[in-house]
């Protein structure tokens, strides 16, 4: 099955602990959390052996009912994919339609249980507050059967609530299919809220190192937008303003990104539309330039957020081209992105009969943290123009580019563009200026009808005349972006990204390193055994247990098991708290994974 | 979630339904002929009519999808009419000339209030949690204060709870979100009409959702006690139309105070409507914007949420925002409250796309709790201002002889002019309406409302006084240099709150009412697309920026 579709792929988004989205990252699969929980209540109280057999245990009965579910859930996927893969017939009878919409809807339903069946179960079994079975009283056999039936009692009671709900009929198809996304994520977010890392209230806490947010400036930030220039107010900031923006933001930002994209000639505001969010511009411009069902080429390893993005609102499908770790002709670094596999993906898709409709890089990439150097970039371009592709740059992080030694070429500097009307760029402040609250997001495209479709979302997606002022200021002021802000900034950057990396050598972990981004991508694949996305997620929750958030690479859709990606822009204090707790969990990993090693020979 | 091929991606990406079997394959560049194949009105029935915002069209762009190619025709659309009035915006010094804005439904009085309130400083607070990722229903403190805020307000009978507040950008992306996970694509709301039209977009820009029209008339018939009244018998006849068409509706709009109407719903009504709505197993989305812009004391607004006892609470969802009651559209604030928690985990997930900024989050928390300052100073100056602004314009087109609605609440006033187009068609009103234009006032015409009768128009009076009195006199020059009474003039019983004022001037021309000829009154004439276009361009234009 092509891009986000099927049960796999659903599984990783309910893998995805994205940066827009604090979230424990979640419940998939199920055996797995309920051993992450069991740490995170317990790794204090129970001897790590005793654990580890009760997570055993646990693991195997909750894995065929899992199995089973997904099973269930394949067959229902297949069912429906033959019938939508059928080409539309359009002279069918009346009757004959009927009947396929019947179908259809009967299909609709059957796969609407299953979905319940699935995040119900995952929901239910995700991530319970510690039962009192789980307590250190039980012995391990007791406790591992009593839990067990416990948890089925559990799921039968969850299943038959969501009947309940389904029987209700409030949400339409699409809407319990959000829904579920998000009822899976919410327990974990809740989890999480609730139990923050606080460097003096609450220091037992989780940290937060899967969500991309720069926390290292805030104190300048803060200083910056109190002072008194901020607060400026007028009527027309109280009003209904021009969808695109207001035109003294749109003005600041064409004249931000000439001076900081090193454009060539200066940009016009004319080009610009603002709204609430680097999620809502791609949302929004996916919905105007694919029809449902349509899809964008994305390199993966790439960032899991825009899924939902691409997804939620606008059902425009992600069609991902696999890059490889090693290093292979072609190529000169890992996970490279060539010309040639744009070509096969693009092929592939074709050949599944997806429509591409376009191309979606990030760059500086994220996870990797790769920067583009002119002539690749140039060579994507001119792929995208090959093809009548459009392409969308996501250059969120153009300006977190801390070593010196890399120059980072927005799309904006070339000098001509092979096809300015289907390239589009999109920026945010949240992460180059550290404000993901303030709900940001700007495109420039120098194609007037896809900046006036996309302008029609201002309405639903616009910004606070109050924070547009802000923003203006804020971008208006070079003085203190370029003498305090910026250096500041890649300073600290480079600061805690040089502790991580030091610690990670010192562990011996393979990591990519790029000076640009927030984030590490490092290969752990040393510890698992075997080497399988089961693993992984079994070491990400072992992370979690320690109450340590991480993100698996599956959450970018990488293809092989094993990478992470690690947040370093936190403050020292939590940094330091935090490669502590991700050392211990290594450590511990590795002993099971000795004892696991010393056990296997002796079943034979 | 994710996935799966559904219904969505099977269906026409457009708003599918039986009228767009009137298609031409005409391209958006040549609309000749197109305006003589679309009839809205002889097509739509008298009772009910199916909104199909993009029948009709149909994309040529290289660049765009199929969808993308509507969405930015409702932008162009809006775009045309927005940007006359924007090229020539009335500046007492610098644009004295300019157009004056009787069309956009915005509270201009309190500015002075407002600056001063949020300018404290409370207000003024930056801390890091506020700067960082939130919650995405909105943080906490907010919906805990919205919640106090709307027990406070709307008398709830028992405290409202904030797990059931739901914090966004604005109305129109709760109507946005409402739509996508209440609906599958294509289905439908019901909406007394005339409405405020940008609805129609909210629904279908994202959701892919339409409204069926609940007509109402300005002719008193039958039980109604009122024009433009709402009934459970005109509801009931618009679902069988609707359904008998194959089209599948999930839910009833409410606006209460109504806009443009400015009626306002008695707790028996409201509870008539719930009723009806929970017969059919119908969401009910109240649309609260204007519940403390109630100027007049003696309407007795009261809130849905106010009631004893809800007929479907599960399927009962409020909206309200900052927009009009604090006079602050720009803001960006909007709020859901449903006892549903599906619906609103639903909607909260589609946050991410309608997040508002923590700080800004942080100061409607801090005017919300201001209760002090609200009840003591800004709602009696607000009213205050509301009801002299009123008052004046009622009087002025009291000497105008014009028949209007309005019924002491929200920012407008629904005229009849009616005596001025001498064939009664849309047409007219739309030349009518471009003189108001031509003569540099922008105001609003009743098919942007969907009103079924031509030559209603909306005029908006919150604003200051001197803006007011221009504006006001250049809707006195066109009226009176073009007034053309017509041969058979319509007349009209027409009201206002409590009888308080009869207009003498309209017995003069004893008509009959409501017995035009739909079909007589579809765009024939004007030969561009343009012409054909202009019902959209209000839709979006005014809406937009007139709720």
């Amino acid at each position: 099955m092509a891009g986000y579709k099927g049960p796999g792929l659903r599984r990783e988004a309910h893998l995805c602990c994205d940066p827009t989205h604090p979230s424990l990252s979640s419940s998939q699969p199920v055996e797995a959390k309920t051993k992450a929980q069991g740490m995170s209540h317990q790794s204090d109280v129970l001897p790590c052996d005793q654990l580890r057999d009760q997570v055993i245990g646990n693991q195997s009965s909750h894995t065929q009912l899992m199995e089973t579910l997904l099973h269930l859930r394949q067959t229902v996927d297949d069912c429906i994919t033959q019938l939508t893969t059928r080409p539309p017939q359009l002279d069918l009878p009346l009757e004959e339609q009927r009947h396929n919409q019947a179908t259809g809807e009967q299909e609709a339903f059957l796969r609407r249980v299953v979905n319940l069946l699935q995040s119900g179960a995952m929901w239910g079994l995700g991530l319970q507050a510690p039962r009192p079975t789980l307590g250190p009283r039980d012995d391990a056999g007791g406790g591992q059967q009593a839990q067990l039936s416990r948890q089925l009692d559990q799921l039968v009671h969850q299943l038959s609530h969501l009947e309940v709900a389904f029987v209700s009929h409030d949400l339409s198809n699409r809407g319990i299919d959000i829904s579920a996304f998000e009822r899976s994520k919410f327990q974990d977010f809740k989890t999480y809220q609730g139990d923050k890392y606080h460097e003096d209230k609450n220091t037992m806490g989780f940290i937060n190192l899967g969500v991309s947010e720069n926390k290292l400036c805030t104190d300048l930030m803060t200083e910056r937008l109190s002072r008194s220039d901020m607060n400026h107010l007028e009527d027309a900031l109280l009003q209904y303003s021009d969808q695109r923006g207001q035109p003294f933001l749109r003005e600041e930002v064409a004249r931000f990104l000439t001076y900081y994209c090193k454009s060539p000639a200066r940009l016009d505001p004319e080009n610009v539309v603002v709204l609430s969010g680097c999620c809502s511009v791609f949302s929004a411009l996916a919905t105007v330039l694919c029809d449902p069902g349509e899809a964008l080429l994305t390199p993966t390893p790439f960032f899991g957020g825009l899924v939902m993005g691409s997804y939620l609102y606008s059902k425009v499908e992600l069609m991902p081209v696999h890059l490889d770790s090693e290093i292979t002709d072609g190529s000169a670094r890992p996970f490279q992105l060539t010309v040639d596999k744009l070509e096969q993906a693009l092929l592939e898709a074709t050949l599944k009969g997806k429509k591409v409709r376009g191309l979606l890089l990030i760059n500086p990439q994220n996870p990797l943290g790769d920067v583009y150097s002119r002539d690749s970039l140039e060579e994507y371009l001119e792929f995208a123009k090959r093809y009548n592709l459009h392409v969308i740059i996501d250059e969120l992080y153009m300006l977190s580019v801390f070593d010196d030694s890399v120059t980072f070429r927005s799309v904006l500097s070339m000098e001509s563009l092979p096809d300015p009307n289907r390239t589009h760029m999109i920026w945010g402040t949240s992460k180059d200026f550290g404000i993901s609250g303030f709900r940001f997001g700007a495109l420039y495209t120098h194609n007037k009808e896809v900046a006036s479709a996309v302008s029609s979302f201002g309405f639903l997606n616009g910004i606070s005349g109050i924070t547009q002022y802000k923003l203006c200021r804020l971008l208006q002021d070079r003085e203190w972006i370029d003498k305090v802000y910026l250096p500041t900034n890649h300073s600290r950057l480079k600061a805690a990204h040089r502790y991580i990396t030091n610690k990670l050598k010192a562990l011996k972990i393979p990591f990519l390193n790029r000076g640009s981004g927030l984030y590490v991508w490092m290969n752990l694949k040393e510890y698992l055994q075997p080497c399988t996305f089961e693993e992984e997620l079994l070491l990400h929750h072992r992370f979690l247990g320690n109450k340590l958030i991480l993100s698996p690479g599956k959450t970018y859709m990488c293809k092989e098991p094993g990478w992470f990606r690690l947040i370093f822009s936190d403050k020292p204090l939590p940094l330091k708290l935090a490669m502590h707790r991700f050392y211990e969990v290594l450590a511990e990993q590795k002993r099971d994974l000795r004892v696991k090693q010393l056990e296997d020979p002796q079943k034979e | 979630m994710f996935a799966l091929p559904e219904k969505e991606s099977r269906a026409p990406s457009t708003c599918p339904g039986p009228a767009s079997t009137q298609d031409l394959d005409s391209n958006c560049g040549d609309g000749l002929e197109r305006e003589c194949s679309r009839k809205p009105d002889q097509k739509l029935p008298e009772l009910y009519g199916v909104g199909d915002p993009t029948a009709g069209f149909s994309s040529n762009s290289s660049h765009l999808s199929s969808r993308g190619g509507i969405i930015k025709w409702f932008w162009d659309s809006a775009e045309a009419g927005y940007r006359t009035y924007h090229m020539d915006e009335y500046d007492e010094d610098k644009n004295p000339s300019g157009i004056i804005n009787l069309g956009t439904s915005e509270n201009k009085l309190c500015f002075d209030l407002l600056s001063k309130r949020l300018s404290q400083s409370d207000m003024l607070r930056v801390e890091p949690a506020l700067l960082q990722y939130p919650d995405w229903r909105g943080h906490l403190f907010l919906r805990e204060e919205v919640a106090r805020f709307l027990s406070f307000y709307c008398k709830s009978p028992a405290p409202l709870q904030a797990e059931n507040v739901v914090v966004l950008n604005g109305c129109a992306s709760v109507f946005s979100a409402l739509a996508t996970v209440l609906c599958e694509v294509g289905e439908a709301f019901l909406i007394p009409a005339p409405y405020y039209g940008a609805i129609t977009q909210h629904v279908c820009l994202y959701g892919n959702v339409r409204l069926v029209s609940v007509y109402l008339d300005s002719e008193v018939t039958g039980p109604d006690t009122r024009p433009f009244q709402l009934t459970v018998e005109k509801l009931e006849m618009a679902l069988q139309g609707a359904n008998s068409q194959g089209i599948k509706v999930k839910g009833l709009i409410l606006i209460n105070p109504q806009n443009p109407l400015g009626d306002i719903y008695s707790p028996a009504e409201l509870q008539n409507f719930l009723e009806f709505a929970k017969r059919h197993e119908l969401h009910v989305m109240v649309d609260e914007v204007y519940m403390l812009s109630v100027f007049e004391e003696s309407v007795g607004y009261r809130s849905v949420l106010s009631l004893e006892r809800l007929p479907d609470p599960q399927r009962t969802h409020v909206m309200w925002a900052t927009s009009k009651d604090f006079g602050m559209s720009g803001l960006r604030f909007g709020t859901l409250y449903t006892e549903n928690r599906d619906v609103a985990t639903a909607v909260a997930s589609l946050c991410r796309y309608h997040g508002l900024s923590g700080l800004v989050q942080h100061q409607m928390a801090q005017l919300l709790r201001d209760r002090d300052w609200i009840n003591q100073v800004y709602l009696p100056e607000n009213h205050a201002r509301l009801k002299a602004a009123h008052t004046y314009v009622a009087g002025e087109l009291r000497a105008l002889g014009i028949p209007f609605l309005s019924r002491g609440a929200g920012f407008f006033i629904w005229a009849d002019l009616r005596k001025y187009l001498p064939e009664g068609s849309f047409e007219e009103e739309r030349r009518l309406w471009r003189r108001f234009l031509d003569h540099k006032v922008l105001v609003s015409f009743g098919k942007a409302f969907e009103c079924k009768e031509p030559g209603w128009f909306r005029l908006v009076f919150s604003d200051k006084a001197h803006r007011l009195c221009l504006g006001m006199q250049r809707v006195r020059q066109v009226l009176e240099g073009k007034s053309q009474v017509a041969e058979d003039p319509p007349a009209c019983q027409t009201q206002e709150p409590r009888d308080r004022h009869r207009h003498a001037p309209l017995s003069a021309h004893p008509g009959e009412c409501g017995t035009r000829n739909p079909g007589s009154t579809h765009l024939s004439t004007l030969p561009s697309l343009v012409c054909w276009l202009f019902p959209f361009k209000l839709i979006s234009s005014w809406s937009q920026y007139g709720y």
